[in-house]
Formats: structure tokens, sequence, C-alpha cells
């Protein structure tokens, strides 16, 4: 069934990188459903995780949020989108499926990187007269930004990997490849798409893990300059 | 997966022999004491419903039976068919023709079907096919027919930017937008609206879709199936495969299925299903009786 040859083969031909449903469009149409789905998810949660970790109330409902996104059957609640909005606003289903799972784990990590600030800190900024608004602003954020990438991090990871799923309600991405090669028996077409869905899953996450290491050492830095 | 589904078969083999030792020591001998048909279906309600009409007459007949529905699509049960963990399977004479044979040319009715029994490998037999059938058609909606004159697809010839809706895969097949071109000289574009092919349809998203012509909604949306006299798509009628488990008394049994139920029948039996949410059993079951087929 798996032959390197074949897939290799399947992946250097031109004809499968053109058109509207080559490859090139499809990893097109999959990053831009992730980064939409990331970019709105991150509207919603991060100055909530900001709210709920600030005043340290909510934690339930951050917590309870991610249990409950991750016990809704995705592929269930888009199907129901769909019916829902009517199968014109598709993309706005998918969309909306995606930001479910995505908002609980960038919700969590802006929550639990605000609460992890050492209250001394928070104590001497407010001892320097600064607002709320500004310890938020000056404090909180930079602070909890580690924390902040590590969530959305994980959130793309799963959204990612979920928009395989677009191509049953009629839209594109590099699930395309794995629906259409399965019912076709062109297994290098399907060991191709996955392959291309995995690289691009942990050139994302190696990303973002940079990002997120380059904010975690200003925070260490504070911690340092807190210490002596 | 297919531990468990040998785990399964042995569990219920050993029990059934149990059954025959203990219950019916004494009784005359019967087809039951052979191990049990293991019927399939695909993950298909309207499959299913036959599978289910098939179960019941061979239980009827005294056959133990063993129906395990849902096992997906043809890539996961036909390995399982030629490993002989399934016995009988309710098929679709083109569909399966087109699996076994990607190059096959036939068309007509009985020319697939011949075609079917010599492309089946050793094992599987074809048992007779039914005059019902649930094949691809080009559907258009009653506004779009009589808007552009539509009533075969050799009249989608004179429009130009039409937009075709179908699963992934119809992108590649042989009655795709190729064949569109090469038989009727239709020009298509293509999109892969998956299972939401009635209804972008319905919402003018594609112009023709792709719909199997046993499909409740050709009849509840008013759509219009599109003549095919070229011969586009391949016939698919209903065609039970069976296993050499299945003895000439099982066979002749299913054979009268096959033969009792018209296309009419297996349209009737699939809007039960949507419409009224019944059971595969269920509506089995009211059907064969229905026919005489089962007594009560």
């Amino acid at each position: 069934m798996f032959s390197a040859e074949e897939t290799l083969a399947w992946l250097t031909n031109t004809a499968n990188w053109d058109g509207r449903y080559g490859l090139w469009n499809l990893i097109a149409e999959h990053l831009a459903l992730t980064f939409v789905a990331l970019a709105i998810a991150a509207v919603i949660a991060v100055p909530l995780g900001l709210a709920t970790g600030h005043t340290g109330r909510g934690e339930f409902a951050v917590l309870g949020a991610g249990s409950l996104s991750r016990s809704i059957p995705t592929m269930g609640l888009l199907f129901a989108l769909v019916l829902l909005i009517g199968v014109q606003f598709r993309d706005l289903a998918v969309v909306l499926a995606l930001v479910v799972i995505a908002v609980p784990p960038i919700l969590a990590g802006v929550h639990s990187g605000v609460t992890t600030i050492p209250p001394p800190i928070r104590d001497a900024a407010r001892a320097q007269g600064m607002t709320t608004w500004q310890v938020v602003r000056f404090v909180e954020v930079p602070l909890s930004l580690a924390s902040s990438i590590g969530g959305l991090r994980i959130a793309y990871i799963q959204v990612f990997a979920t928009v395989v799923i677009a191509p049953l309600v009629g839209l594109g991405g590099l699930g395309f490849g794995i629906v259409q090669g399965l019912a076709l028996r062109n297994f290098p077409q399907v060991v191709a798409s996955a392959a291309i869905i995995i690289v691009l899953t942990v050139l994302g996450d190696r990303i973002l893990g940079l990002l997120q290491k380059r904010a975690g050492a200003k925070f260490e830095e504070t911690q340092l300059m807190e210490k002596k | 997966m297919k531990l468990t589904r040998i785990a399964a078969a042995s569990v219920a083999a050993l029990v059934s022999v149990g059954v025959v030792l203990g219950v019916a020591g004494c009784a005359p001998a019967t087809d039951t004491t052979s191990k049990p048909i293991v019927i399939g279906s695909q993950a298909y309600y309207s499959n299913e419903i036959i599978a289910e009409a098939y179960a019941q007459v061979l239980e009827d007949g005294g056959f133990t039976v063993d129906r395990q529905f849902s096992l997906g699509q043809r890539d996961v049960y036909v390995p399982a068919l030629l490993a002989g963990e399934i016995d009988l399977f309710p098929e679709y004479t083109g569909n399966l023709l087109q699996f076994f044979d990607p190059a096959a040319t036939a068309t007509a009715t009985n020319d697939v079907y011949a075609a079917l029994k010599t492309a089946l490998p050793k094992g599987l037999t074809a048992l007779d096919m039914s005059p019902a059938t649930d094949q691809d058609s080009y559907n258009v909606t009653q506004d779009f027919a009589k808007a552009n004159g539509l009533e075969s697809i050799a009249d989608l010839a004179k429009l130009t930017n039409l937009k075709l809706g179908g699963a992934p895969e119809l992108a590649e097949r042989p009655y795709g937008p190729k064949g569109l071109l090469e038989k009727y000289g239709v020009t298509v574009s293509f999109e892969a609206t998956g299972d939401t092919t009635v209804d972008s349809l319905v919402a003018g998203m594609v112009d023709m879709a792709n719909v199997y012509s046993a499909d409740p909604r050709i009849q509840q949306l008013k759509l219009v199936t599109l003549a095919d006299p070229q011969g586009l798509f391949l016939a698919s009628n209903v065609v039970p495969i069976a296993s050499d488990n299945v003895n000439d008394k099982a066979r002749s049994l299913v054979n009268a299925v096959s033969s009792a139920m018209t296309a009419q029948d297996l349209v009737a039996l699939n809007v039960r299903s949507v419409d009224e949410k019944l059971s595969a059993s269920v509506i089995a079951h009211d059907w064969l009786v229905s026919k005489g087929l089962l007594t009560k």
C-alpha cells in the first residue's frame, strides 16, 4: 500500500501542485483557514484570559472551557453549523468550529501566564503608582507572553490538524488529498498529503516554540532582576 | 480491528456451537450446524437496509447470521470479503466492477453484470442482480432545467460556465469532467462539494450535481435527473456478492429478495429511512412482509 518511491513521484509531479485542487492552492487554503481561526480565537481569548488572570476570578470557567471543548466532537459540530447557517457560509462554519477548539488553549495560556507572575512584581508596579491598565499593559502582558504563546502553539497544532476535515463540507485544504486519494485508492496522494500536513504542523510548532523561548528569556531576566 | 472481529466471530461461533449442542441435541439436523453466514454492509443507510433484508430471509430459512454492518467503503470491506471474514454483501454491479477493473468499458446493465462476473476474484460469486439500481447520475434543479430546456446531458453542450459538484474523487472518475467532455462535448468546472453536494445544488453554488439515483432527495427536492443516452455512467444494479460459505439454499433465498426489489422499492425504502427515521430492520421487515417473503 505504501511506497516511498511512488509517493515521491507523486510529490515531484508538477501537475499535482497546480490548478484549483493543486497542492499550492490547498496549502494556501489550509493556512488561511488556520490563521483566520487562530486570529479570531486570539481576539476572544487574550482579553478574556487577561481579565480572569488579573482579577483571579473565573478560573473555574477557564478550566471548564478547556474540558468542554475537548469533549465536543468537532466533525459533528461542523456539520451542525453548516446545517444551521447554510451551505453558502460553509467557510464561516469551518472557521467557527475551529475557533471553538482554539479558544480554550489560548485562554488557559494567557490566564496561567498572568496568575504565575510573582505577586511582588505586581505589588512593586502598583507601589510605583501604576494604574490597573498600566499594570496590565506594562507588567502582565509582557510577563505572560511566553505562556500565552505556549497556548497559541497548542491551538495551532490542534487547529492545523483539524482543518483536514474541511473537504467533507466542500472546502479545500490538505485534507482534500486524503479524502480524494482514499476514494480513488491513490495511496501515494494520501501519504504525500499526510506528510505535508505533518511537516507544516511540526514547522509551525517549532517557529512558535522559538518565539515562546525568546519571550521566556525576557521573563527570566525580570526574575533575575527581582532577585538582585 | 481485525483481531477484535476475529475474536468476536470466534466467541459467536463458540456460543452458537454450545447452543446447538446443548439445546438442539436431539432436534433434527438443520443448516444451523454450519458456521453462521456473516453479512456485511457499507456505511450507507440504503445498503444496510438491503443487508438487513438478506439477514431476515436467511434467519427465516433457518440459517444463523452474523450482522457486521456499517463497514465503511470498499477499501475496508473487500479485503475482509476476500479473506473469508464476510460471506454475503449487498453490492452494486457498476461500482464494484470499476473497483476490480478500473479500465472496464461496459456501461449497459447486462454487459456490466457479465463483466463483473468475470472480474470477481476466485471465491466470490455475484448472485442474481436486482432490477433495483443505485448509480451515479447528474442532476439539476427544476428551475435550471426549465430555464435552459434540459432533459439530457447532451443538452448541456450549449451552456457555458457550468459548475459541477460532487465528491472529491469525481474529479478523476471516468464519468467526471473528462468523460463529460469526451462523450458529450460538455465543459464543466469542478467543485468538490463533498457531503454538501445536494445542498450546494439547491443553494445555487453549483449548476449540476452527482447524486445517487436512489437518493430520496431527488424526489423531495424535485431535482431533474438528466438522461444519459451515451452511457456515460456505468449501470449499477444491486447485486449480492457471496462467498462459498453461502450454500444453494441460502443463495436462492437471497436471489428471491433481489428479484422482488424494484428500483421504485429501493427509493421507497430510502425515503422511509430518511423521512421516518426508522431502523433498517423495521424497514426491511415491513418490505419483506409486503412482498410475501416473510410471513409476519
